[in-house]
């Protein structure tokens, strides 16, 4: 079995040599390279572009504007419909036309020699703007009279998604004021910043209409029908091959504007075309996640049961572009309240426009916010009853039995065992005992504080009518020799996906790990699938392999048996071999050159010949038709972590060490523990950033403040912490073998388990952290704002 | 264009480079050497990490033209394709890394830090590696790998 195993990542050999093949190094001959012009300002007219001087320039081939691709037809339509909500849409340009709208906006692209030339010819641009009077974040947005992101919009809310289950407000009416709390919540912006930004490189051949893509992408196919659709090509003259990507975190989720200037660009010059994004472009305009708001009212009884929720999100999601990150947002909203059962809820979104960047999918996809909200909300009640925080959580989570459990939003949660996972995570942090630690520590003059946090994280996200909508396919074939090459429509952004596929095919065939290749990320060797995105790689990608592994596992079983002269139940498969209960056996060679050169012969009869099999896989708990069955459901399976941690406090400068942390997650049947480990690592580690370093400011006005990483500062090696992991399996009764995600498991809890241990480091104090991230300044202001 | 003469991985080696042109850029464009990747021009993350003159530099922020006349040594440092040191070695069965964006950068600080010091603690380690950002894996395994392959050079393991 290597199901299981701790096997080391497959590409780790070529990556640690530096011969990984990211974007920036496919270099087809006579490659051009493109850069962006973006716009300095929030919110703009464009008067006049003047081309003329960068057109001059020796080594420019071409100059692009807004203007020029709304000339050649390229303009994308609103597309797509939602359940439950209804969003104002609007045509978007790859390359501003009329205004822009955020600092960061494709305004016009050059493409030069090289890269030294193209940024020189940026500068020989010149651009007219009347600038307009902005709204740098949701609340200016919503006040009355304010400029309007998008001129055709009455205001600028561009969807609203309310949902109720019972009557929170006769709840909270009808409660005792002292067992009430109103508060605000507030989640600041953050970047995914994969290290590798995003890029193309495209290469059209004229004679054959055919364009051809290497795009740091997370989903290929996905790029490729949405390229298409954009520069009105057939699917199929479009190849796009993903080459290794250097992290994405679901900010590469096609498509982007830059993809399609650079794939236009490569068509109209009939030469290759390279864009890779810069850091300084990617900080304000890459994509950005979170900025939400959360308005809450909580009526709880006297041993801190919640008998009613009300919130009330705002969600900044900038200016709209090509990217679908607003949809996070919908996720945050859905996802109230989560692990908890609450039966009087009101949860009220609004997603509001401004002139800040637009979102992005990242890590965590709205979970992460309602998990700050809710765990924010469980500490301020476990506070007010004057029970523990463990305790209060306990009264208040869903318990196992309960499972499938409607949610308030309507989405259907699979299974659960959270008091598991917060039992198991005590132990690992030294919850008992850690009071009188932290006495001893004050008696000596330091602040230690302990804290958990609890996150739910639903996974294999499956919307309908898009193209994200659920399904995976891959494809086994064996060769007349004997080996096995599995092509799959998931792919990889770096996190492993190639070896636990493999892992999963060789169990199910009975071969050698060595002997099963992966092949991932080109539209022209692998079935159709989504690609990279809600830790669906293993559930939907490792399972399609599965059920196409099963039929050749089945053509192996019954042509081995004929060779052995047994019937087809007596045999097993293992160790690339046939195997009798005589102990005789036949190697997967032989019987694979039987099939392919004999299909006529003996062993043959009956069956089907040819060894490639693909097959598609969905999950059957996902609920798309509410006319028929009134449910609907997008979310096959919910991870879930608990997390604690030890935090120190420096009262006098509000600088936050932390100590220690421990998460025991659930993620069912762990197919590698040693890649799901450093995928919990990295995960934590990122929410860490989050929750302490990481933060995209803008002012007022909508300028961003961030613009390289010496502002938007990421953790290194000395912010690092012991990290201690525990693992707890509450299989899914719904996919194959209880697999769930694990990739975005981890990102969520460590911002409100660092809160509640900062909290308890200053109880003396009474400190409240409302906002995250928990900066010096922030946990300074906190601290003089409780004396 | 101007000619710059440089010690390249132990040979010498002769580019044609634009005077604005980075070191990382020459490096990758003119000698392709791909190994050293870009990841945020300000010598903030280390993917470009490369040795100069036997000191760890950011070659983002290097100009190629300053490699003039001294030795750079990158994370391909002349081997042969598919050889690995054990530096490499202990990245890879450590599970050092996700991605790989920012591996060759890591190897190339470790390989230098472990050339100024034999038995570096955890703290030597951290400062040796404070320069190299990784987004996907955190710094778990990386530690890990640098323990393991510092053990190994001492007959520890």
């Amino acid at each position: 079995m290597y199901i299981g195993e701790r096997v080391e990542g497959r590409n780790n050999r070529l990556v640690v040599a530096g011969a990984g093949t990211y974007v920036d190094d496919v270099r087809p001959e006579g490659c051009l390279v493109l850069a962006i012009l973006r716009s300095p300002h929030p919110h703009a007219r464009i008067r006049r572009i003047d081309v003329t001087a960068a057109e001059g320039r020796d080594d420019v081939e071409l100059v692009l504007t807004g203007e020029s691709l709304l000339a050649a037809g390229i303009a994308i339509p609103p597309s797509g419909s939602y359940a439950n909500f209804t969003p104002r849409m609007t045509v978007k340009h790859p390359l501003a036309v009329g205004k822009v709208r955020y600092v960061g906006e494709p305004v016009a692209a050059v493409v030069a020699h090289d890269l030294v030339g193209a940024r020189a010819a940026l500068d020989a641009l010149m651009v007219d703007y009347e600038v307009l009077p902005s709204v740098g974040n949701a609340l200016l947005a919503l006040e009355p009279g304010a400029p309007r992101v998008e001129d055709e919009w009455p205001d600028n809310v561009m969807v609203e998604y309310p949902f109720e289950k019972g009557d929170p407000a006769a709840v909270l009416g009808a409660t005792e004021p002292s067992r009430i709390r109103r508060g605000t919540l507030v989640c600041n912006r953050i970047a995914s910043t994969p290290l590798e930004g995003r890029g193309l490189v495209a290469d059209y051949d004229p004679h054959r209409r055919y364009l051809t893509c290497w795009a740091s992408t997370q989903s290929p196919h996905i790029l490729r029908t949405l390229l298409a659709g954009a520069l009105d090509l057939p699917d199929s003259s479009i190849r796009v091959i993903q080459p290794n990507v250097g992290g994405a975190f679901g900010g590469k989720i096609p498509m982007f504007p830059e993809d399609i200037v650079t794939a236009h660009a490569a068509i109209v010059l009939k030469r290759p075309v390279k864009w890779i994004e810069q850091r300084h472009e990617y900080l304000p305009a890459g994509g950005h996640s979170r900025d939400v708001r959360c308005d809450y009212e909580v009526a709880f009884a006297a041993d801190g049961r919640i008998t009613a929720l009300t919130t009330e999100l705002i969600a900044d999601i900038g200016a709209q572009s090509t990217f679908l990150g607003w949809l996070m947002a919908i996720v945050s909203a859905g996802c109230i309240p989560g692990s908890y059962k609450v039966d009087d809820v009101r949860v009220r979104l609004r997603c509001v426009v401004s002139n800040r960047g637009p979102w992005q999918a990242y890590r965590g996809y709205g979970k992460e916010v309602s998990a700050f909200f809710l765990e924010r909300i469980l500490d301020e009640v476990a506070d007010a009853v004057g029970r523990p925080r463990d305790e209060v959580r306990e009264r208040n989570f869903l318990t196992p039995d309960v499972f499938p459990y409607e949610q308030p939003s309507g989405w259907i949660t699979d299974s659960g065992d959270y008091s598991g996972t917060l039992a198991k995570v005590k132990d690992l942090i030294g919850w008992e005992g850690f009071a009188a630690r932290k006495a001893a520590a004050r008696a000596g003059g330091r602040r230690l504080g302990i804290g958990i946090g609890h996150e739910l994280t639903p996974e294999g996200s499956s919307r309908p009518d898009s193209l994200l909508s659920g399904t995976d396919s891959a494809t086994v074939k064996m060769s007349p020799h004997g080996d096995v090459t599995v092509l799959t429509g998931v792919t990889s952004p770096g996190t492993g996906n190639e070896t636990g596929i493999a892992q999963i095919v060789a169990d199910c065939l009975g071969a050698s790990l060595d002997r099963v290749r992966v092949v991932q990320g080109d539209t022209e060797l692998c079935p159709h699938g989504n690609g990279n995105y809600s830790s669906r790689s293993l559930t939907f990608g490792g399972s399609s392999a599965h059920l196409a592994a099963l039929v050749v596992h089945d053509k192996i079983r019954r042509v081995g048996a004929s060779m052995l002269d047994v019937a087809p139940g007596e045999v097993r498969l293992d160790g690339h071999r046939v195997i009798a209960p005589s102990g005789a056996e036949v190697g997967f060679g032989a019987v694979a050159a039987t099939i392919y050169r004999s299909p006529h012969a003996r062993h043959m009869e009956g069956v089907e010949p040819g060894l490639e099999v693909t097959r598609t896989f969905k999950m059957d708990n996902v609920h798309h038709q509410p006319e028929k069955d009134g449910r609907y459901n997008q979310y096959p399976t919910w991870s879930f972590s608990t997390a604690a941690c030890i935090v120190e406090v420096d009262e006098e400068t509000g600088v936050v060490r932390i100590e220690k942390f421990a998460l025991v997650h659930d993620s069912g049947m762990v197919v590698n523990p040693l890649l799901a480990e450093a995928q919990l690592h990295g995960a934590i580690t990122q929410g860490i950033g989050a929750s302490l370093y990481e933060e995209i400011r803008y002012d007022d006005a909508g300028l961003p403040q961030n613009l390289t990483l010496r502002e938007y500062t990421l953790p290194g090696m000395r912010e690092s912490v012991d990290i201690v992991l525990g693992h707890q399996s509450t299989p899914s009764p719904f996919t194959m073998m209880g697999m769930k995600g694990v990739g975005e498991s981890g990102i969520s809890a460590p911002a409100p388990a660092i809160a509640s241990a900062i909290e308890d480091a200053l109880s003396d104090l009474g400190v409240r952290l409302t906002e995250v991230p928990f900066t010096p300044a922030r946990v300074w202001a906190a601290i003089q704002e409780a004396r | 264009m101007i000619d710059i003469e440089l010690t390249l991985n132990g040979r010498p080696r002769r580019l044609a480079v634009d005077p604005r042109e980075s070191l990382v850029d020459a490096l990758r464009e003119r000698a392709r050497l791909t190994g050293a990747h870009v990841g945020c021009r300000t010598a903030s993350c280390g993917a470009c990490t490369v040795e100069l003159d036997g000191n760890t530099v950011k070659s983002c922020c290097v100009l190629a033209a300053e490699a003039d006349g001294r030795a750079v040594r990158t994370v391909e440092n002349g081997a042969e394709p598919g050889e690995l040191d054990d530096v490499q070695v202990a990245f890879a069965e450590a599970q050092g890394m996700q991605c790989g964006y920012c591996t060759p950068g890591m190897v190339v600080s470790v390989r230098n830090l472990l050339d100024r010091i034999a038995d570096p603690d955890d703290d030597e380690i951290t400062r040796g590696l404070a320069g190299n950002l990784c987004r996907c894996t955190g710094y778990v395994n990386i530690l890990k790998a640098v323990r393991l392959v510092r053990d190994r050079r001492l007959g520890r393991v």
